[in-house]
Protein backbone atom coordinates (compact mmCIF):
# COMPACT_ATOMS: atom_id res chain seq x y z
CA UNK A 1 0.00 0.00 0.00
CA UNK A 2 1.33 3.63 -1.29
CA UNK A 3 0.44 6.58 0.67
CA UNK A 4 1.68 9.70 -1.23
CA UNK A 5 1.58 13.42 -0.08
CA UNK A 6 2.29 15.74 -3.13
CA UNK A 7 3.09 18.93 -1.72
CA UNK A 8 3.36 22.17 -2.77
CA UNK A 9 6.80 21.96 -3.02
CA UNK A 10 8.12 18.08 -2.49
CA UNK A 11 6.39 15.27 -2.74
CA UNK A 12 6.44 12.05 -0.57
CA UNK A 13 5.87 8.40 -0.32
CA UNK A 14 5.60 5.97 2.02
CA UNK A 15 4.75 2.29 1.36
CA UNK A 16 3.66 0.17 4.46
CA UNK A 17 3.51 -3.56 4.10
CA UNK A 18 2.04 -5.31 7.24
CA UNK A 19 1.11 -2.47 8.91
CA UNK A 20 4.76 -1.27 9.12
CA UNK A 21 6.50 1.33 7.38
CA UNK A 22 8.52 -0.30 4.99
CA UNK A 23 10.23 2.67 2.29
CA UNK A 24 9.73 6.20 2.15
CA UNK A 25 10.83 8.60 -0.58
CA UNK A 26 10.68 12.14 -1.13
CA UNK A 27 11.21 13.99 -4.31
CA UNK A 28 10.78 17.78 -5.49
CA UNK A 29 7.10 18.53 -6.60
CA UNK A 30 7.64 19.10 -9.97
CA UNK A 31 9.31 15.61 -9.97
CA UNK A 32 6.40 14.13 -8.61
CA UNK A 33 5.55 11.95 -11.05
CA UNK A 34 8.95 9.97 -10.66
CA UNK A 35 7.36 8.42 -7.41
CA UNK A 36 4.75 6.83 -9.39
CA UNK A 37 7.26 4.20 -11.07
CA UNK A 38 7.82 3.27 -7.75
CA UNK A 39 4.57 1.80 -7.22
CA UNK A 40 4.26 -2.02 -7.98
CA UNK A 41 1.18 -3.16 -10.16
CA UNK A 42 -2.14 -3.69 -8.34
CA UNK A 43 -0.77 -1.80 -5.08
CA UNK A 44 -3.71 0.66 -3.98
CA UNK A 45 -2.76 4.60 -3.64
CA UNK A 46 -3.67 7.12 -1.37
CA UNK A 47 -2.56 10.77 -2.05
CA UNK A 48 -3.22 13.93 -0.34
CA UNK A 49 -1.19 17.23 -0.99
CA UNK A 50 -1.60 20.30 -3.44
CA UNK A 51 -1.77 17.51 -6.68
CA UNK A 52 -3.68 14.81 -4.89
CA UNK A 53 -6.69 14.96 -7.71
CA UNK A 54 -3.59 13.79 -10.48
CA UNK A 55 -3.31 10.28 -10.01
CA UNK A 56 -5.73 7.82 -11.57
CA UNK A 57 -7.61 5.54 -9.15
CA UNK A 58 -5.86 6.81 -6.35
CA UNK A 59 -8.19 7.40 -2.98
CA UNK A 60 -7.20 11.34 -2.34
CA UNK A 61 -7.89 13.43 0.69
CA UNK A 62 -6.74 17.15 2.03
CA UNK A 63 -4.19 17.26 3.99
CA UNK A 64 -5.89 18.45 6.73
CA UNK A 65 -7.80 15.10 7.15
CA UNK A 66 -4.38 13.21 5.78
CA UNK A 67 -2.38 14.92 9.05
CA UNK A 68 -5.06 13.94 11.30
CA UNK A 69 -4.79 10.06 10.44
CA UNK A 70 -1.23 10.08 10.31
CA UNK A 71 -0.78 11.92 13.98
CA UNK A 72 -3.72 9.05 15.49
CA UNK A 73 -1.51 6.00 14.46
CA UNK A 74 1.79 8.35 15.90
CA UNK A 75 0.88 10.26 18.62
CA UNK A 76 -2.69 9.16 19.55
CA UNK A 77 -2.83 11.93 22.34
CA UNK A 78 -2.38 15.01 20.87
CA UNK A 79 -4.22 17.54 20.84
CA UNK A 80 -3.06 20.20 18.17
CA UNK A 81 -1.10 19.55 15.16
CA UNK A 82 0.57 22.25 13.63
CA UNK A 83 1.50 21.41 9.95
CA UNK A 84 4.45 23.66 8.69
CA UNK A 85 4.15 23.00 4.60
CA UNK A 86 6.24 24.94 1.57
CA UNK A 87 3.29 27.42 0.52
CA UNK A 88 0.53 27.49 4.05
CA UNK A 89 0.94 26.57 7.54
CA UNK A 90 -2.08 24.60 8.92
CA UNK A 91 -3.19 24.09 12.86
CA UNK A 92 -5.46 22.23 13.92
CA UNK A 93 -7.29 21.74 17.60
CA UNK A 94 -8.35 17.87 17.66
CA UNK A 95 -10.14 18.69 20.66
CA UNK A 96 -12.62 21.26 18.97
CA UNK A 97 -12.27 19.82 15.38
CA UNK A 98 -11.36 23.64 14.31
CA UNK A 99 -9.06 24.50 12.01
CA UNK A 100 -6.61 27.47 10.37
CA UNK A 101 -4.75 27.75 7.48
CA UNK A 102 -2.19 30.66 7.07
CA UNK A 103 -2.37 30.92 3.40
CA UNK A 104 -2.64 35.06 2.73
CA UNK A 105 0.93 35.36 3.60
CA UNK A 106 4.07 33.49 3.26
CA UNK A 107 5.77 35.19 6.74
CA UNK A 108 4.13 32.23 9.00
CA UNK A 109 5.24 29.35 6.19
CA UNK A 110 8.05 26.97 4.79
CA UNK A 111 8.53 29.59 1.52
CA UNK A 112 9.68 32.19 3.82
CA UNK A 113 12.65 29.90 5.34
CA UNK A 114 13.56 29.28 1.88
CA UNK A 115 13.56 32.96 0.94
CA UNK A 116 16.22 33.36 4.24
CA UNK A 117 18.14 30.70 3.07
CA UNK A 118 19.04 31.58 -0.64
CA UNK A 119 19.89 35.08 0.72
CA UNK A 120 22.63 33.30 1.97
CA UNK A 121 23.18 30.83 -0.38
CA UNK A 122 22.06 27.71 2.29
CA UNK A 123 20.32 25.01 2.00
CA UNK A 124 17.15 25.60 4.58
CA UNK A 125 18.39 22.44 6.82
CA UNK A 126 20.88 24.77 7.42
CA UNK A 127 19.57 26.87 9.13
CA UNK A 128 19.29 25.60 12.03
CA UNK A 129 22.79 24.92 12.57
CA UNK A 130 23.75 28.38 11.69
CA UNK A 131 21.22 30.15 14.02
CA UNK A 132 22.76 27.97 16.97
CA UNK A 133 25.84 30.08 16.45
CA UNK A 134 24.36 33.67 17.62
CA UNK A 135 25.14 35.75 20.15
CA UNK A 136 22.64 38.06 19.88
CA UNK A 137 19.60 37.59 17.57
CA UNK A 138 18.66 40.06 15.81
CA UNK A 139 15.12 41.95 16.32
CA UNK A 140 13.24 41.49 13.26
CA UNK A 141 9.83 43.12 13.83
CA UNK A 142 7.47 43.24 10.70
CA UNK A 143 4.88 40.84 10.30
CA UNK A 144 5.19 40.65 6.56
CA UNK A 145 7.92 38.37 4.67
CA UNK A 146 9.27 41.02 2.54
CA UNK A 147 9.51 43.61 5.23
CA UNK A 148 11.28 41.33 7.30
CA UNK A 149 13.59 40.47 4.51
CA UNK A 150 14.60 43.94 4.08
CA UNK A 151 14.45 44.73 7.72
CA UNK A 152 17.24 41.65 7.41
CA UNK A 153 19.50 43.47 4.85
CA UNK A 154 19.25 46.31 7.18
CA UNK A 155 20.61 44.06 10.19
CA UNK A 156 23.03 42.91 8.09
CA UNK A 157 24.06 46.60 6.64
CA UNK A 158 24.12 47.90 10.39
CA UNK A 159 26.80 45.15 11.40
CA UNK A 160 24.77 41.89 12.40
CA UNK A 161 26.56 38.30 11.93
CA UNK A 162 24.77 35.93 9.62
CA UNK A 163 24.06 33.61 12.50
CA UNK A 164 22.13 36.39 14.91
CA UNK A 165 20.24 37.25 11.70
CA UNK A 166 19.09 34.06 11.21
CA UNK A 167 18.45 33.20 14.83
CA UNK A 168 16.24 36.68 14.67
CA UNK A 169 14.36 35.26 11.88
CA UNK A 170 13.98 32.25 13.34
CA UNK A 171 12.31 34.08 16.20
CA UNK A 172 9.85 36.03 13.73
CA UNK A 173 9.00 32.95 12.08
CA UNK A 174 7.85 31.48 15.29
CA UNK A 175 5.99 33.74 16.04
CA UNK A 176 4.15 34.55 13.20
CA UNK A 177 3.14 30.50 13.99
CA UNK A 178 2.28 31.02 17.58
CA UNK A 179 -0.20 33.05 16.85
CA UNK A 180 -2.35 30.46 15.55
CA UNK A 181 -1.66 27.76 18.02
CA UNK A 182 -4.29 27.29 20.59
CA UNK A 183 -3.03 26.74 24.39
CA UNK A 184 -2.49 23.08 24.61
CA UNK A 185 -0.61 21.02 26.28
CA UNK A 186 0.61 18.14 23.70
CA UNK A 187 0.68 20.17 20.66
CA UNK A 188 2.72 18.26 17.45
CA UNK A 189 4.71 19.35 14.75
CA UNK A 190 4.83 17.63 11.54
CA UNK A 191 5.88 18.98 7.62
CA UNK A 192 8.70 19.67 6.20
CA UNK A 193 9.03 22.76 8.76
CA UNK A 194 9.30 20.43 11.76
CA UNK A 195 13.06 19.43 10.10
CA UNK A 196 14.10 22.73 11.18
CA UNK A 197 15.67 22.57 14.72
CA UNK A 198 16.22 26.20 15.08
CA UNK A 199 12.98 26.91 14.46
CA UNK A 200 11.22 24.17 16.83
CA UNK A 201 13.04 25.37 19.49
CA UNK A 202 12.11 28.68 19.20
CA UNK A 203 8.49 27.56 18.63
CA UNK A 204 8.37 25.59 21.96
CA UNK A 205 10.21 28.56 24.31
CA UNK A 206 7.10 31.38 22.50
CA UNK A 207 4.59 28.75 23.67
CA UNK A 208 5.80 27.53 26.67
CA UNK A 209 5.05 23.86 26.22
CA UNK A 210 7.45 20.86 25.00
CA UNK A 211 6.45 20.13 21.40
CA UNK A 212 6.42 16.96 19.64
CA UNK A 213 8.15 16.04 16.90
CA UNK A 214 7.33 12.71 15.34
CA UNK A 215 10.28 10.42 13.24
CA UNK A 216 10.15 12.06 9.50
CA UNK A 217 7.88 14.30 9.88
CA UNK A 218 7.64 15.29 6.69
CA UNK A 219 5.89 11.75 6.02
CA UNK A 220 3.21 12.72 8.39
CA UNK A 221 0.93 13.09 5.87
CA UNK A 222 1.39 10.95 3.32
CA UNK A 223 0.92 7.58 5.88
CA UNK A 224 -2.12 9.27 7.59
CA UNK A 225 -3.61 9.33 3.71
CA UNK A 226 -2.61 5.66 3.54
CA UNK A 227 -3.88 4.89 7.11
CA UNK A 228 -7.46 6.64 6.21
CA UNK A 229 -7.66 4.60 3.33
CA UNK A 230 -7.55 1.31 5.27
CA UNK A 231 -9.83 2.72 7.95
CA UNK A 232 -13.04 1.31 8.31
CA UNK A 233 -14.19 5.02 9.10
CA UNK A 234 -16.90 6.30 6.50
CA UNK A 235 -15.62 7.37 3.50
CA UNK A 236 -15.13 10.99 1.68
CA UNK B 1 -31.26 45.96 1.80
CA UNK B 2 -33.61 48.73 0.25
CA UNK B 3 -37.41 46.96 0.44
CA UNK B 4 -37.74 46.34 -3.59
CA UNK B 5 -41.86 46.19 -2.99
CA UNK B 6 -41.72 50.17 -2.28
CA UNK B 7 -39.28 51.30 -5.50
CA UNK B 8 -41.53 48.95 -7.72
CA UNK B 9 -44.76 50.75 -6.16
CA UNK B 10 -43.20 53.82 -6.42
CA UNK B 11 -43.31 53.17 -10.61
CA UNK B 12 -39.28 52.76 -10.43
CA UNK B 13 -37.20 49.43 -11.49
CA UNK B 14 -34.94 48.83 -8.40
CA UNK B 15 -31.54 47.66 -9.55
CA UNK B 16 -28.94 45.69 -7.01
CA UNK B 17 -25.50 47.45 -7.47
CA UNK B 18 -24.51 44.38 -5.51
CA UNK B 19 -25.17 41.98 -8.33
CA UNK B 20 -22.53 43.11 -10.34
CA UNK B 21 -19.85 42.38 -8.03
CA UNK B 22 -19.30 38.71 -8.05
CA UNK B 23 -18.60 38.91 -11.85
CA UNK B 24 -17.17 42.11 -12.59
CA UNK B 25 -13.57 42.86 -13.37
CA UNK B 26 -13.44 46.35 -12.20
CA UNK B 27 -10.47 46.51 -10.03
CA UNK B 28 -11.45 49.85 -7.07
CA UNK B 29 -9.10 52.41 -6.47
CA UNK B 30 -9.07 52.86 -2.75
CA UNK B 31 -11.13 50.30 -1.17
CA UNK B 32 -12.08 49.01 2.25
CA UNK B 33 -14.76 46.30 1.29
CA UNK B 34 -14.51 44.73 -2.32
CA UNK B 35 -18.15 44.90 -2.31
CA UNK B 36 -19.29 48.78 -2.27
CA UNK B 37 -15.56 50.14 -3.54
CA UNK B 38 -16.82 48.05 -6.73
CA UNK B 39 -20.22 49.44 -7.48
CA UNK B 40 -18.99 52.68 -6.33
CA UNK B 41 -16.29 52.76 -8.77
CA UNK B 42 -18.07 51.48 -11.56
CA UNK B 43 -20.61 53.75 -11.54
CA UNK B 44 -18.27 56.87 -10.87
CA UNK B 45 -16.50 55.42 -14.08
CA UNK B 46 -19.79 55.16 -15.85
CA UNK B 47 -19.60 51.12 -16.56
CA UNK B 48 -23.61 51.05 -14.37
CA UNK B 49 -25.48 53.91 -14.80
CA UNK B 50 -28.64 54.36 -12.36
CA UNK B 51 -30.66 57.67 -12.41
CA UNK B 52 -31.08 57.77 -8.64
CA UNK B 53 -29.01 56.22 -6.13
CA UNK B 54 -30.46 54.44 -2.49
CA UNK B 55 -27.76 53.59 -0.06
CA UNK B 56 -28.11 51.40 3.40
CA UNK B 57 -26.64 53.63 5.14
CA UNK B 58 -27.74 52.75 8.72
CA UNK B 59 -28.04 48.66 9.83
CA UNK B 60 -26.25 46.46 8.18
CA UNK B 61 -23.31 48.25 6.50
CA UNK B 62 -20.81 51.16 7.62
CA UNK B 63 -18.74 51.22 4.48
CA UNK B 64 -21.30 51.95 2.05
CA UNK B 65 -22.25 55.17 4.04
CA UNK B 66 -19.00 56.67 3.04
CA UNK B 67 -18.95 55.09 -0.90
CA UNK B 68 -22.44 56.25 -1.31
CA UNK B 69 -21.30 59.80 -0.51
CA UNK B 70 -18.42 59.32 -2.84
CA UNK B 71 -21.04 58.57 -5.15
CA UNK B 72 -23.61 61.54 -4.62
CA UNK B 73 -20.03 63.84 -4.77
CA UNK B 74 -20.33 62.95 -8.49
CA UNK B 75 -23.76 64.23 -8.92
CA UNK B 76 -26.25 61.20 -8.48
CA UNK B 77 -29.44 62.02 -6.72
CA UNK B 78 -28.95 59.88 -3.12
CA UNK B 79 -30.78 59.04 -0.58
CA UNK B 80 -29.86 57.30 3.05
CA UNK B 81 -31.75 54.89 3.96
CA UNK B 82 -31.53 53.79 7.59
CA UNK B 83 -32.83 50.63 9.85
CA UNK B 84 -33.33 51.13 13.61
CA UNK B 85 -31.41 49.30 15.63
CA UNK B 86 -33.52 49.00 18.66
CA UNK B 87 -36.47 47.43 15.95
CA UNK B 88 -38.64 50.64 16.64
CA UNK B 89 -41.53 49.94 14.17
CA UNK B 90 -42.95 53.61 14.11
CA UNK B 91 -39.17 54.94 13.50
CA UNK B 92 -38.62 52.11 10.25
CA UNK B 93 -42.28 53.63 9.05
CA UNK B 94 -40.32 57.14 9.11
CA UNK B 95 -37.70 55.70 7.16
CA UNK B 96 -39.70 53.93 4.44
CA UNK B 97 -41.98 57.54 4.22
CA UNK B 98 -38.83 59.31 3.39
CA UNK B 99 -37.82 56.76 1.01
CA UNK B 100 -41.30 56.90 -0.44
CA UNK B 101 -41.22 60.49 -0.67
CA UNK B 102 -37.72 60.70 -2.34
CA UNK B 103 -39.20 57.85 -4.90
CA UNK B 104 -42.17 60.14 -5.96
CA UNK B 105 -44.69 57.98 -3.60
CA UNK B 106 -46.88 55.27 -4.43
CA UNK B 107 -48.69 54.96 -7.50
CA UNK B 108 -48.93 51.89 -8.54
CA UNK B 109 -50.31 49.07 -5.56
CA UNK B 110 -50.38 45.88 -8.36
CA UNK B 111 -46.73 45.90 -8.54
CA UNK B 112 -46.35 46.32 -5.03
CA UNK B 113 -48.70 43.13 -4.24
CA UNK B 114 -46.68 41.38 -7.36
CA UNK B 115 -43.45 41.92 -4.96
CA UNK B 116 -45.08 40.10 -2.59
CA UNK B 117 -46.09 37.36 -3.90
CA UNK B 118 -43.15 36.53 -5.34
CA UNK B 119 -41.60 36.44 -1.41
CA UNK B 120 -43.99 34.02 -1.01
CA UNK B 121 -43.17 31.71 -3.64
CA UNK B 122 -38.98 32.24 -2.41
CA UNK B 123 -40.07 31.46 1.15
CA UNK B 124 -41.44 28.07 -0.40
CA UNK B 125 -38.12 27.62 -2.66
CA UNK B 126 -36.06 28.37 0.38
CA UNK B 127 -37.82 25.56 2.41
CA UNK B 128 -37.87 23.23 -0.39
CA UNK B 129 -33.75 22.82 -0.33
CA UNK B 130 -34.64 21.55 3.38
CA UNK B 131 -36.04 18.64 2.02
CA UNK B 132 -34.10 17.93 -0.70
CA UNK B 133 -36.62 19.22 -3.65
CA UNK B 134 -33.66 21.92 -5.06
CA UNK B 135 -30.24 22.42 -5.02
CA UNK B 136 -29.07 25.26 -2.56
CA UNK B 137 -27.29 26.77 -5.37
CA UNK B 138 -30.27 26.94 -7.43
CA UNK B 139 -32.15 28.75 -4.21
CA UNK B 140 -29.52 30.94 -3.76
CA UNK B 141 -29.63 32.20 -6.85
CA UNK B 142 -33.14 33.24 -6.90
CA UNK B 143 -32.83 34.51 -3.51
CA UNK B 144 -30.06 37.08 -3.89
CA UNK B 145 -32.28 38.58 -6.87
CA UNK B 146 -34.94 39.57 -4.47
CA UNK B 147 -33.56 42.91 -3.74
CA UNK B 148 -34.12 43.54 -7.41
CA UNK B 149 -35.86 40.20 -9.11
CA UNK B 150 -33.98 41.02 -12.15
CA UNK B 151 -35.51 44.28 -12.80
CA UNK B 152 -38.62 41.73 -14.00
CA UNK B 153 -40.36 40.32 -11.86
CA UNK B 154 -42.61 38.92 -13.82
CA UNK B 155 -40.18 36.76 -15.55
CA UNK B 156 -38.49 36.69 -12.22
CA UNK B 157 -41.65 34.82 -10.94
CA UNK B 158 -41.46 32.62 -13.52
CA UNK B 159 -37.93 31.07 -12.86
CA UNK B 160 -39.06 30.97 -9.60
CA UNK B 161 -41.93 29.04 -10.08
CA UNK B 162 -39.34 26.15 -12.52
CA UNK B 163 -37.01 26.10 -9.86
CA UNK B 164 -40.08 24.86 -7.60
CA UNK B 165 -41.14 22.72 -10.02
CA UNK B 166 -38.03 20.97 -11.54
CA UNK B 167 -36.53 18.24 -8.98
CA UNK B 168 -32.82 17.72 -9.51
CA UNK B 169 -31.49 14.19 -9.89
CA UNK B 170 -28.89 14.37 -7.06
CA UNK B 171 -28.74 16.17 -3.95
CA UNK B 172 -25.84 16.81 -1.45
CA UNK B 173 -26.60 15.39 1.62
CA UNK B 174 -24.23 17.31 4.08
CA UNK B 175 -26.46 20.32 5.29
CA UNK B 176 -24.74 23.70 5.77
CA UNK B 177 -25.88 26.92 6.74
CA UNK B 178 -23.94 30.02 4.95
CA UNK B 179 -23.79 32.79 7.82
CA UNK B 180 -22.86 35.90 7.29
CA UNK B 181 -22.86 38.50 4.33
CA UNK B 182 -22.75 36.88 0.91
CA UNK B 183 -20.14 34.99 -0.26
CA UNK B 184 -18.48 37.60 -3.54
CA UNK B 185 -17.02 34.14 -5.32
CA UNK B 186 -19.93 33.82 -7.82
CA UNK B 187 -18.95 29.96 -7.80
CA UNK B 188 -19.51 29.42 -3.80
CA UNK B 189 -22.58 27.33 -3.43
CA UNK B 190 -21.23 24.86 -6.78
CA UNK B 191 -18.08 24.41 -5.27
CA UNK B 192 -19.74 23.41 -2.00
CA UNK B 193 -21.98 21.05 -3.64
CA UNK B 194 -19.34 19.37 -5.66
CA UNK B 195 -17.80 18.92 -2.43
CA UNK B 196 -21.01 17.18 -0.88
CA UNK B 197 -22.65 19.72 1.21
CA UNK B 198 -25.94 21.20 0.30
CA UNK B 199 -26.17 25.06 1.65
CA UNK B 200 -29.52 24.64 3.05
CA UNK B 201 -29.59 28.39 4.98
CA UNK B 202 -28.51 31.45 3.40
CA UNK B 203 -29.02 34.04 6.06
CA UNK B 204 -28.73 37.39 4.24
CA UNK B 205 -30.96 36.03 1.48
CA UNK B 206 -33.54 34.49 3.78
CA UNK B 207 -33.71 37.93 5.20
CA UNK B 208 -34.49 39.36 1.69
CA UNK B 209 -36.85 36.89 1.48
CA UNK B 210 -39.34 36.80 4.60
CA UNK B 211 -38.99 40.74 4.96
CA UNK B 212 -41.50 42.73 2.93
CA UNK B 213 -45.51 43.62 3.16
CA UNK B 214 -48.26 45.07 0.82
CA UNK B 215 -48.60 48.64 2.99
CA UNK B 216 -46.05 50.94 4.96
CA UNK B 217 -47.57 49.71 7.93
CA UNK B 218 -46.72 45.86 7.64
CA UNK B 219 -43.68 46.79 5.39
CA UNK B 220 -42.33 48.91 8.88
CA UNK B 221 -43.19 45.70 11.30
CA UNK B 222 -41.39 43.16 8.68
CA UNK B 223 -38.28 45.06 7.78
CA UNK B 224 -37.77 46.76 11.60
CA UNK B 225 -37.34 42.82 12.64
CA UNK B 226 -34.01 42.72 10.19
CA UNK B 227 -31.73 40.66 11.94
CA UNK B 228 -28.41 42.34 10.26
CA UNK B 229 -29.53 45.56 11.68
CA UNK B 230 -30.57 44.59 15.38
CA UNK B 231 -28.24 43.93 18.43
CA UNK B 232 -26.23 40.61 18.15
CA UNK B 233 -28.03 38.96 20.68
CA UNK B 234 -31.56 39.51 18.77
CA UNK B 235 -29.49 37.98 15.16
CA UNK B 236 -28.11 35.02 16.91
CA UNK B 237 -31.49 33.79 18.78
CA UNK B 238 -32.75 33.94 15.04
CA UNK B 239 -29.88 32.24 13.92
CA UNK B 240 -30.13 29.40 15.88
CA UNK B 241 -33.88 29.09 15.69
CA UNK B 242 -33.50 28.75 11.84
CA UNK B 243 -30.10 26.47 11.69
CA UNK B 244 -32.30 24.50 14.33
CA UNK B 245 -35.07 23.91 12.11
CA UNK B 246 -33.13 23.44 9.24
CA UNK B 247 -30.70 20.63 10.59
CA UNK B 248 -27.74 21.54 9.80
CA UNK B 249 -24.58 19.73 10.05
CA UNK B 250 -22.00 22.84 9.95
CA UNK B 251 -21.59 26.37 9.28
CA UNK B 252 -19.80 28.19 7.17
CA UNK B 253 -19.29 31.71 8.22
CA UNK B 254 -18.29 33.73 5.71
CA UNK B 255 -16.70 36.99 6.01
CA UNK B 256 -15.34 39.79 4.05
CA UNK B 257 -11.92 41.51 4.19
CA UNK B 258 -12.56 45.53 6.19
CA UNK B 259 -16.00 44.39 7.08
CA UNK B 260 -16.73 45.01 10.37
CA UNK B 261 -19.21 41.86 10.68
CA UNK B 262 -15.56 39.90 10.69
CA UNK B 263 -15.34 40.71 14.39
CA UNK B 264 -18.43 38.77 15.03
CA UNK B 265 -16.55 35.45 14.17
CA UNK B 266 -15.66 35.03 18.01
CA UNK B 267 -18.98 35.45 19.31
CA UNK B 268 -20.43 32.82 16.45
CA UNK B 269 -18.64 30.42 18.01
CA UNK B 270 -19.16 30.50 21.23
CA UNK B 271 -22.93 31.10 20.99
CA UNK B 272 -23.54 28.25 18.19
CA UNK B 273 -22.79 24.68 18.85
CA UNK B 274 -21.86 23.76 15.63
CA UNK B 275 -18.51 22.80 13.96
CA UNK B 276 -17.93 25.93 12.03
CA UNK B 277 -15.56 26.87 9.21
CA UNK B 278 -14.68 30.65 8.85
CA UNK B 279 -13.70 31.59 5.05
CA UNK B 280 -12.63 35.07 4.41
CA UNK B 281 -12.65 36.88 0.91
CA UNK B 282 -11.61 39.93 -0.57
CA UNK B 283 -11.84 40.63 -4.80
CA UNK B 284 -14.37 39.00 -6.70
CA UNK B 285 -12.93 36.16 -8.84
CA UNK B 286 -13.99 32.44 -9.11
CA UNK B 287 -13.44 30.78 -5.62
CA UNK B 288 -9.57 30.40 -4.89
CA UNK B 289 -8.06 27.16 -4.14
CA UNK B 290 -7.29 27.53 -0.62
CA UNK B 291 -10.64 28.25 -0.21
CA UNK B 292 -11.56 25.12 -1.75
CA UNK B 293 -8.71 23.46 0.40
CA UNK B 294 -10.92 24.62 3.54
CA UNK B 295 -14.26 23.70 2.35
CA UNK B 296 -13.25 19.86 0.86
CA UNK B 297 -11.42 19.86 4.38
CA UNK B 298 -14.61 20.94 6.09
CA UNK B 299 -16.59 18.00 3.99
CA UNK B 300 -14.27 15.74 5.20
CA UNK B 301 -15.00 16.36 9.08
CA UNK B 302 -18.48 16.64 8.63
CA UNK B 303 -18.49 13.25 6.94
CA UNK B 304 -16.49 12.03 9.49
CA UNK B 305 -13.16 11.43 8.64
CA UNK B 306 -11.51 12.29 11.49
CA UNK B 307 -10.24 9.77 13.52
S1 LIG C 1 -19.34 42.92 3.31
FE1 LIG C 1 -19.58 44.21 5.11
S2 LIG C 1 -18.61 46.15 4.58
FE2 LIG C 1 -18.95 45.02 2.68
S3 LIG C 1 -20.92 45.70 1.90
FE3 LIG C 1 -21.31 43.91 3.15
S4 LIG C 1 -21.74 44.66 5.21
FE4 LIG C 1 -20.78 46.31 4.05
Amino acid sequence: MIGLDLGSTRAKLVRVVDGEVEFRSEVISPRWRELLDMVEAGESIATTGYFRHQVDGAEAITELTAARWGIRRLVPDAEVIVDIGGQDTKVQDLRTNRFVLNDKCSAGTGAFLEMVANYFDLGVEDLAAVASEAREPAKINSTCAVFAMSEMVSQLGGGASQADVVAGMHHSFAHRIAELVPEAERIVLVGGGARNGGLVSELSSILEVDLHVPDHPAFVNALGAMEYMTSSSPKV
Amino acid sequence: MVPPELVFGCGHTPHDLNNHVPTSECVPRAKLCAWTATWRDMLLRGELRVDRLVVVAGGDCHNALVDGQRVAHSGIPTHYFFYPFDGNEGEMRDHLVSLEAFLGGITDQAALDGVADIKDLCIQLDMARCRRQVLGSRVFNHLIQLCDLGGDPERFGASVKRALEDRPSDVPDIRIGLVGVPPIYPDFHEVCESFGMQVVFDELPWEFARMGGRTLTTMARNYAGYTFARDLEYRFDALERELGRRRVDGIVHYTQYACHHVLEDDMLRERLDLPMLTVQGDLPRICPEQERLRLEAFAELLRGGGP
